[in-house]
């Protein structure tokens, strides 16, 4: 069975390209316009990888992934975070709330899909 | 040398040169008064020896005289010897009390000469001598006393004025520390740091300054950081997804059935968007700079201002249909106004664009004018109204500076958040035009942005 991504990007043309690569790359996609949904869409299908950007309005990456982490079901499932930010410091500090990996825009696809396997393989290895 | 040890050393030296003047000038009269009183003592003497050879001269008794000198030398220590002569015509007859080469070499030798009234024949003449060093005991002594009083005087004035000078110096410097490592923290990147001295004086008056500045840096950084985050965002974004888009495009056409070419299709419009999103901003960003450099330049001539304002209802007609809203001019046979075309379209652009940006499904967007008095001089008030979500009154001041937007600014709204520069350029082109610029707002009923224009005569 394909292994399932949820992509959370409040710019269409991003949910756009991602959804694309990934469904190019075999994943099933679902996508969502910002955390607040993208939570619902969690919580109604199970997806195996979530890739999110970080700045969005309303609810963003970092309050997502607190959101995330604090539902029991969910808490498990590794995050990859979107972002245009790109120093040192705030990766760091996004490791400290629970993202497994990051992807700074733009990206190149392949990376994106190296990035999306490798995420998901470590998660299979922790659960092995 | 710190500031303060200056301040201190500088006072006591003043003070010092002060007490010396002071001393000095004292020292003079002192001296004056002193050879006076030496003066006096000696006239006292010779006055009383005159006296003293007179009474003896009458009695005609040598020893009564020498006695008589003995006792005066018991009562002025300066009386040092004295040697008398008796004259009766031809005849002498000396005697001394005392030697004159066992005193000192400050005795001065002083004579008196009394003749008998009655004859002329007789006479006795006293040769004494004077210690000066004797005479001028006492003045020494009220000297001495003077010394010691303007010393204590002196040390006194100078251990206060010292006391004193370290108060102010530490007041002083205090402030001049506190302003000190406020510029420290302000250089070290906390702006915004106030600092709270409450003075009328100068020092209050700088602190002033410094916290005005430091507040001026803060609102610069923050408008700094805008500018760098929103550059960046606005630029990279839409870049970033026409790069990611034109693999997928070429990916598509290599498939080349029917679904994949549609794909590819929708990705050319899309990255046309991005580029026309890039465009925009990047003509923002020159005219936010001419705006700056105070050399945004408009060329004012007589306008109709209805076709322009058709014309750009027209320009977003399609998208404001794609978002169920309604877009409408309704400026008609208004007097033609004084403007530069083109900034006048932009404006209107501008105001639409964020109107149907916060306007939902079902609602309307206008334009419409009207003829007004401002300051006694006919005007035409053009607004642009929506019926959206309105502005929250305490993001009113936001909307203006460049680079800043209302909070909670893209909260359902689709498309870009957008780059805070649009009012701003409105805002300056109403200035250039001297008009006013007026937004009514009531949240959650709609936005109308007023502005006025010339009417050409």
């Amino acid at each position: 069975m394909a292994a399932t991504a949820l992509v959370i990007d409040d710019e269409e043309d991003y949910r756009v390209i991602i959804s694309e690569v990934l469904r190019g790359a075999g994943f099933e996609v679902l996508a969502a316009q910002d955390g607040a949904e993208g939570l619902q869409t969690l919580k109604a299908s199970r997806a195996d990888v979530v890739l999110v950007d970080w700045m969005m309005p309303k609810m963003d990456g970092e309050q997502f992934c607190r959101a995330m982490r604090a539902v029991p079901g969910l808490k498990d499932i590794p995050v990859i975070m979107l972002t245009v930010k790109q120093t040192a410091d705030e990766e760091l500090e996004a490791l400290h709330f629970g993202v497994d990996d990051f992807v700074v825009k733009p990206f190149k696809a392949d990376e994106l899909v190296a990035r999306v396997r490798a995420v998901l393989r470590r998660a299979e290895n922790r659960r092995a | 040398m710190t500031i303060r040890v200056r301040l201190i050393v500088q006072t006591v030296f003043l003070q010092m040169l002060s007490l010396l003047l002071v001393a000095t000038g004292v020292f003079a009269v002192q001296r004056t008064l002193g050879e006076r009183d030496v003066e006096t003592a000696e006239t006292q003497i010779r006055f009383a020896v005159a006296r003293t050879a007179t009474d003896a001269l009458i009695q005609k008794d040598q020893v009564q005289l020498l006695s008589y000198l003995n006792f005066l030398k018991v009562q002025y220590p300066a009386l040092a010897y004295a040697r008398t002569v008796w004259r009766n015509g031809d005849k002498t007859a000396a005697q001394s009390l005392g030697t004159p080469g066992a005193s000192g070499d400050r005795v001065l030798e002083r004579r008196v000469v009394v003749s008998d009234p009655a004859s002329a024949q007789r006479s006795v003449e006293v040769l004494f001598g004077v210690d000066q060093d004797v005479l001028r005991l006492t003045v020494r002594e009220s000297q001495k006393r003077m010394i010691k009083i303007l010393a204590l005087v002196g040390g006194l004035t100078a251990l206060i004025g010292l006391l004193l000078a370290i108060f102010l110096s530490r007041s002083l410097a205090r402030s001049l520390t506190a302003l000190g490592r406020m510029a420290e923290q302000i250089s070290e990147g906390r702006l915004g740091v106030r600092l709270e001295w409450k003075s009328e004086d100068e020092i209050g008056a700088l602190v002033r300054v410094f916290n005005n500045m430091s507040a001026r840096l803060a609102d610069l950084d923050i408008s700094k950081k805008n500018f760098v985050s929103s550059v960046t965002h606005e630029l990279r974004s839409p870049l970033g997804a026409i790069e990611s888009f034109l693999p997928l495009i070429r990916e598509k056409t290599a498939k080349g059935d029917h679904a994949s070419v549609n794909l590819a299709m929708e990705y050319l419009n899309r990255i046309e968007a991005n580029v026309h999103r890039l465009n925009r901003f990047i003509t923002d960003l020159l005219d936010v700079a001419k705006i700056e450099q105070g050399k945004m330049e408009c060329v004012i001539r007589r306008v109709e201002l209805g076709p322009i304002a058709s014309e750009v209802a027209q320009f977003f007609e399609a998208k404001a249909k794609a978002q169920g809203v309604a877009i409408e001019n309704r400026i008609n046979g208004e007097p033609a106004v004084l403007g530069d075309a083109d900034r006048l379209r932009q404006i209107l652009v501008n105001l639409i664009a964020n109107g149907l940006k916060f306007t939902p499904s079902g609602g309307r967007v206008w334009i419409e004018a009207s003829q007004i008095k401002e300051d006694g001089l006919r005007r035409l008030e053009v607004v642009v109204g929506d019926t959206g979500r309105g502005i929250d009154p305490a993001d009113l001041i936001r909307l203006f500076k460049p680079f800043s937007q209302g909070r909670n600014v893209s909260d359902g709204v689709a498309g870009p958040k957008g780059t805070g520069l649009g009012l701003y350029i409105v805002k300056s082109i109403v200035d250039q035009h001297g008009g006013r610029l007026d937004v009514r707002s009531i949240p959650g009923q709609g936005t109308k942005i007023a502005f006025s224009l010339k009417v050409a005569e």
